[in-house]
């Protein structure tokens, strides 16, 4: 356990030295948080829309903005870049779980992200005359179900890593992914709004228990049962993805090359 | 058992095979060909407790993906691979344990951080008590010069600082076999004699050791051991000095003689060898094949013609023979 929260500190500590590209990183964010937040408020002028009022997108679109900017500061490109140059035969050699220590770098940027994510919450709050808040049961499952995010995207980000292994290239597959995850999450639209053509999909995808999942929790769309099936959905993603993970890593090892030196 | 045994052991890459130009990628698209590319071919090997083995051979020729496929990195094709009783690529946390691994072209340090905060986390990582953990420091101090480099961030530190600060992360934990892939490469001189100075050490401290090399001048004083590969095969593993034996033909004597001597006259008495004439009138330089001709046999032609003073026998180099070896002309 101690090497991977040895490994964990490490990452927060890379993540704070580069102070000036994390906050230029939550800059850009923070500006395409106000942007939809602007965009919401023209279009729910005219009254709600699939059943979201003003209030409710304002917190639908803070937790989608909260659950996108999980794992955002740790970045899966940095792990992807360790497989091309070559880095990844050190991280290869070390007495550790591979997995597991890239979960503990991945987790390491959180302490980051959830400061900006309350200062984001800090700011709506301030500027747009408050935010709608759950009563405690709901708080609670909501504050499980956004704790199952990390780990969710985390394997998400390392699977489509491991594409490198065999595309020797990330920037295709990332962008791949940073699209079908933005789209099919939720965090692009709330996912009622969507036709039936990529609800569907949607529906059966690992990608709504990102955005879709909380901010259902959060708002008190999904109560009771339907709450709790949610959440179970969600945590047996993170398992199927986890050991699914682990199959693909075997033949990825397979698969690597190391060129030179 | 040896401390390192493989058999057979063999690594095939596929290679995209693509014709010139756009048209060639292209064609690719549509109509992917591929060839195989064996990069170790068949290695045989066996390292006992406390060798320390040169492995050596030209770009290319598979040095790097043996060391791989023997710590654990690469999965092989082919063979099979044990270390300390561990299969690496299947044992591969065990294996770690066992192994301390330097890539001089890739630094283990984390990049952003001072190297102590490095150094902590292998601590952790290996599971060293805070005493082991000193005594292995100030050891690495003393033969590393570690302590100036302790809080400095790692990619400030300059090449041979940063491969001595590899050389300690690699240690740290007294692996029982080390491998070192190119620990000179780059280094000016002083550094050089420094790192070479501790590989020395390292040696008599009873370390198992591999290590691959382009600069020849690591090998002598460190490896008793040679093992010479070319495209993926073993061409020579034996003791140093019978690699020298057995590849080095050519010796050179430089003769310093009483008086001055037309070397045309020395030649015509030494006819199979080569003799040319040194920096003044009195000195020469007999150039023959060890296997045609002894020392003997030509100081007894030189003083045929002239009274010698003094003389010396150049020893055959390695890079002499090493150079052949590359240029493929011992294999036939």
């Amino acid at each position: 356990m101690r090497p991977y929260l040895g490994l964990l500190r490490m990452s927060t500590r890379r993540i704070l030295t580069y102070r000036l590209n994390s906050l230029i990183l939550w800059i850009g964010g923070a500006t395409f948080l106000a942007g939809s937040l602007a965009v919401w408020h023209a279009l729910l002028s005219q009254g709600a829309i699939g059943g979201y009022d003003w209030d409710q997108m304002k917190a639908y679109l803070l937790v989608g903005w909260a659950t996108a900017s999980i794992g955002s500061a740790y970045g899966d490109w940095w792990m992807a870049s360790r497989i091309f140059d070559g880095h990844v035969a050190t991280d290869l050699t070390k007495p550790l779980d591979y997995q597991w220590a890239r979960f503990s770098e991945h987790m390491g940027g959180l302490a980051t992200e959830f400061i900006a994510i309350a200062i984001a919450a800090t700011a709506i709050v301030t500027f747009t005359g408050g935010l709608v808040v759950p009563g405690p049961g709901q708080a609670l499952l909501f504050a499980v179900s956004f704790l199952l995010v990390a780990p969710l995207k985390f394997t998400i980000a390392y699977i489509t890593t491991m594409a490198c292994f065999w595309t020797q290239n990330f920037m295709g597959v990332s962008w791949a992914k940073d699209a079908v995850v933005t789209l099919f999450s939720g965090a692009l639209i709330p996912l009622a709004l969507l036709p039936a053509w990529l609800a569907g999909p949607a529906a059966v995808l690992p990608f709504a228990s990102i955005t879709a999942t909380p901010a259902a929790l959060y708002l008190g769309q999904a109560t009771g049962w339907e709450a709790l099936r949610l959440l179970a959905v969600q945590a047996a993603w993170v398992l199927v993805l986890w050991w699914g993970a682990r199959l693909i890593w075997r033949r990825a090892l397979r698969a690597l090359t190391v060129h030179g030196g | 058992m040896s401390l390192v045994e493989a058999r057979g052991l063999t690594k095939i890459f596929r290679r995209p095979e693509k014709d010139p130009g756009l048209r060639g990628s292209l064609k690719h698209l549509v109509q992917r060909r591929f060839k195989d590319f064996r990069a170790v071919d068949g290695i045989d090997l066996s390292i006992e407790a406390g060798e320390s083995v040169a492995y050596v051979g030209p770009n290319g020729a598979g040095k790097s993906t043996t060391i791989k496929l023997l710590t654990g990195i690469l999965v092989p094709t082919a063979g099979t691979v044990r270390v300390a009783g561990a299969e690496p690529h299947t044992d591969r946390m065990v294996n770690a344990r066992n192994i301390g691994v330097l890539f001089g072209q890739r630094t283990q340090l984390w990049w952003d951080l001072p190297v102590r905060e490095s150094l902590a986390l292998l601590r952790d990582m290996y599971d060293l008590s805070p005493a082991f953990y000193k005594q292995r420091l100030e050891r690495l101090d003393e033969v590393l010069g570690l302590a100036d480099l302790l809080p400095v961030v790692a990619r400030k530190l300059s090449l041979g600082q940063r491969m001595r600060a590899d050389l300690a992360a690699a240690l740290l934990h007294q692996p029982k076999i080390v491998y070192l892939d190119e620990p000179t490469i780059g280094l000016d001189i002083s550094v050089k004699d420094r790192v070479r100075q501790f590989l020395r050490e390292l040696r008599q401290d009873g370390t198992t050791l591999m290590l691959t090399t382009h600069d020849l001048g690591d090998i002598e004083d460190v490896c008793e051991r040679i093992v010479i590969i070319d495209e993926g095969r073993k061409i020579f593993d034996g003791p140093l000095a019978q690699m020298k034996d057995r590849f080095a033909r050519v010796r050179r004597m430089h003769l310093q003689l009483a008086e001055p001597t037309p070397v045309e006259k020395l030649a015509e008495r030494l006819p199979d060898v080569e003799v040319i004439a040194g920096d003044s009138p009195t000195e020469v330089t007999v150039t023959f094949d060890r296997f045609t001709h002894t020392a003997g046999q030509i100081i007894a032609g030189v003083l045929d013609v002239v009274e010698v003073g003094e003389l010396h026998l150049d020893e055959p180099a390695i890079e002499d023979v090493v150079r052949k070896v590359y240029a493929g002309e011992l294999l036939r």
